[in-house]
């Protein structure tokens, strides 16, 4: 054992998050690739499930693996900044197993009782967990707050900026899942709700987290003065909350809001790359800053990885269809797909893998490890990434074209687009190939040091 | 300024904003912008069938796991928030085609799930109220989810002569990238070699 593992005890206890979070990735990606012969195939009979459930799947494992990197996260860079141990670190077991039977239930539902039972699928997209599983999250998820919130309270130490902001990342992100549990009978206000959970967790309290992990990782890896690192935080924080709480504007422009949104969201999502990018400068400066060399580059690949694709992804492929201007022909075509494909591995993937890089070897007893598989797997992620952004991109401006502007019917239109379905399908087999690569290091690098060979 | 303030006021000003943005949001959904989905009813064997059951059974047969509504959802399918005009708005057209599906275009039988008469009316219900909505003018005028009619065409398969030019150019496109990588790591080592000199 390390002796940052000596020191806190429960930081063994963040690996299975990570190992569990990278599989499911896996999971998630092989649901990709069932979606992707689903739009080349178009045929109910090919595969055991329909397309919707693939679907609700892929976007549910997803949000499953990002809230077990964050927690597992939070659980692992809590202690050294605070300066005591989790305050109740079985629970830190318990909470781990809580959430992996909540997905399974999850999974169980979709696959079994989409249309039977609306308390088990409730079919919104990205909530498409039924209530009773959203609850029964929910109340778990509240514990893990409590857990952290003890642990801060009890604490030695005086919190660091960026671990507040982690903190505020993580609790905001729980609280956040609440408004999509409300009914309305007006579809107007379910959405405008259900947005409050998606937005404000990709464009506010994750990329809190993302701000926070990514200046903790960078104190801990580099020599850069603490004072240097966080000199942009607080800035970077006010900008984002600031940008990305109105910016939610973007999604009311088409449901059946007032007019007034086209206006609020066009300027304030238009401004939303603003702190996106200062998060790279300032992440670029520090790094020209620091003359210690960096052991672990694997995990400082990941991390510059997800400030990158954060800035191309969330912010500059999301500013090419923000503007309502552009978004009334794009909206509901593949190039939102585009985006989401863009943003969320770019940023979420990245920095989750980036934690799970520094967690997991460190408390199975590897101060050093081999880099070159990670880096392949980083590189083959990045590379199948492309690929399928760039498909389905111009997927979309195809589509905009002929649908929304042409008046030609959707079916024609997608038989039109199959070559760029099929290019995003060699995509999805490059990135599920990165996965592969990448769990299976991950595995390698989380048994003990006993039972290794090198 | 101190930053922990600078944070807050980030946040705060903001989530006050909010308050009264989402207060007017409301108020002309209820008021006039909008129909009330109590009202929007189908009549359906002497039965009438109102736009909040149908959201909730829109919202149990997972329609947006494949379809969008207000161009939210997945991108499989067409947007919904006009079919009932697309339809004609033909009650009995939309139901039935909704429980018998398109399975050759991807679509199964709603029947399959469970989906009875009633329930098929429900969602038909649902998107008369969708129809309804003022969405500030979209989809656009000219545009097929607009103006469109049922989809006559049949979906294609992605086998044909020329895929094989097209496999070749992702190929190279890949091929390409991956020299940009593997010559970018190269450099990496050599000055890392060169330092160490």
């Amino acid at each position: 054992m390390s002796e940052a593992a000596m020191e806190y005890p429960s930081r063994a206890r963040t690996k299975k998050y990570f190992t569990g979070a990278v599989l499911l990735f896996v999971f998630q990606l092989i649901l990709g690739i069932l979606m992707g012969i689903e739009f080349v195939s178009r045929d109910v009979s090919l595969l055991p499930f329909t397309f919707d459930i693939y679907k609700s799947l892929h976007l549910n494992v997803m949000i499953l693996w990002l809230l077990l990197g964050f927690v597992g996260g939070v659980y692992y860079l809590l202690p050294a900044e605070v300066g005591r141990d989790i305050r109740y670190p079985k629970l830190i077991d318990v909470q781990f197993w809580f959430m992996l039977l909540a997905g399974i239930g999850i999974i169980v539902s979709e696959l079994f009782f989409t249309g039977r039972n609306w308390w088990l699928v409730e079919g919104r997209e990205y909530v498409e967990a039924g209530r009773f599983w959203d609850i029964l999250l929910t109340l778990g998820l509240l514990t893990v707050v409590l857990n952290i919130v003890a642990t801060v309270l009890g604490g030695k130490r005086k919190m660091s900026a960026p671990m507040l902001v982690l903190c505020w990342g993580a609790v905001g992100s729980v609280l956040m899942y609440v408004p999509g549990e409300i009914w309305f009978n007006s579809l107007v206000a379910a959405e405008y709700f259900r947005w409050w959970v998606v937005h404000y967790w990709v464009e506010a309290t994750f990329e809190l987290i993302a701000a926070g992990v990514m200046a903790l990782v960078l104190l801990s890896m580099t020599d850069v003065r603490r004072k240097m690192i966080e000199k942009y935080l607080a800035i970077e924080v006010a900008l984002i909350l600031l940008t990305g709480i109105i910016g939610q504007g973007h999604h009311y422009y088409w449901i059946g809001t007032p007019g007034f949104w086209l206006f609020l969201g066009g300027l304030f999502s238009a401004l939303e790359p603003v702190p996106l990018f200062l998060m790279v400068w300032s992440a670029y400066k520090d790094l020209k800053e620091n003359k210690k060399p960096v052991a672990n580059s694997v995990a400082l690949y990941m991390i510059i990885g997800a400030s990158l694709g954060n800035l191309l992804g969330a912010g500059v492929w999301g500013f090419i269809h923000t503007l309502p201007q552009v978004n009334f022909f794009t909206h509901g075509t593949q190039v939102t797909a585009s985006h989401a494909h863009f943003a969320t591995p770019g940023t979420y993937l990245f920095l989750v893998l980036g934690m799970a890089y520094i967690a997991v070897p460190a408390p199975s007893g590897r101060t050093t490890f081999p880099q070159s598989r990670g880096k392949l797997g980083f590189w083959l992620l990045v590379l199948g990434f492309l690929n399928m952004i760039i498909a389905l991109l111009a997927a979309g401006i195809v589509q905009v074209y002929l649908q929304r502007i042409q008046g030609v019917s959707f079916m024609d239109v997608q038989n039109m687009l199959l070559p760029f379905y099929g290019w995003r399908m060699i995509g999805g087999a490059i990135v599920l190939a990165g996965g592969l690569v990448i769990a299976f290091d991950m595995l390698m690098l989380g048994r003990n040091k006993g039972q290794d060979i090198d | 300024m101190n930053r922990y303030r600078l944070m807050l006021i980030g946040l705060l000003i903001p989530t006050l904003l909010m308050i009264p943005y989402s207060v007017i949001s409301f108020y002309t959904d209820f008021a006039n912008k909008n129909p009330d989905p109590l009202s929007v009813t189908v009549e359906f064997r002497g039965k009438s069938y109102d736009a909040v059951e149908g959201k909730k059974a829109f919202e149990q047969y997972q329609c947006m796991g494949c379809h969008t509504i207000v161009g939210n959802g997945a991108y499989f399918a067409p947007d919904l928030t006009r079919a009932y005009k697309r339809f004609g708005e033909n009650d009995a057209a939309l139901a039935g085609f909704m429980l018998s599906g398109t399975p050759a275009k991807g679509m199964p039988p709603m029947s399959g799930r469970g989906m009875g008469d009633e329930d098929a009316y429900r969602v038909v219900a649902f998107l008369k109220y969708t129809d309804r909505l003022d969405t500030n003018g979209w989809p656009g005028e000219g545009s097929w989810d607009r103006d469109g009619s049922p989809d006559s065409a049949g979906a294609k398969k992605l086998i044909g002569a020329d895929i094989w030019q097209i496999i070749l150019g992702i190929l190279l496109f890949n091929l390409m990238v991956f020299a940009v990588i593997l010559n970018y790591e190269r450099g990496k080592e050599d000055a890392g070699r060169r330092k160490h000199e």
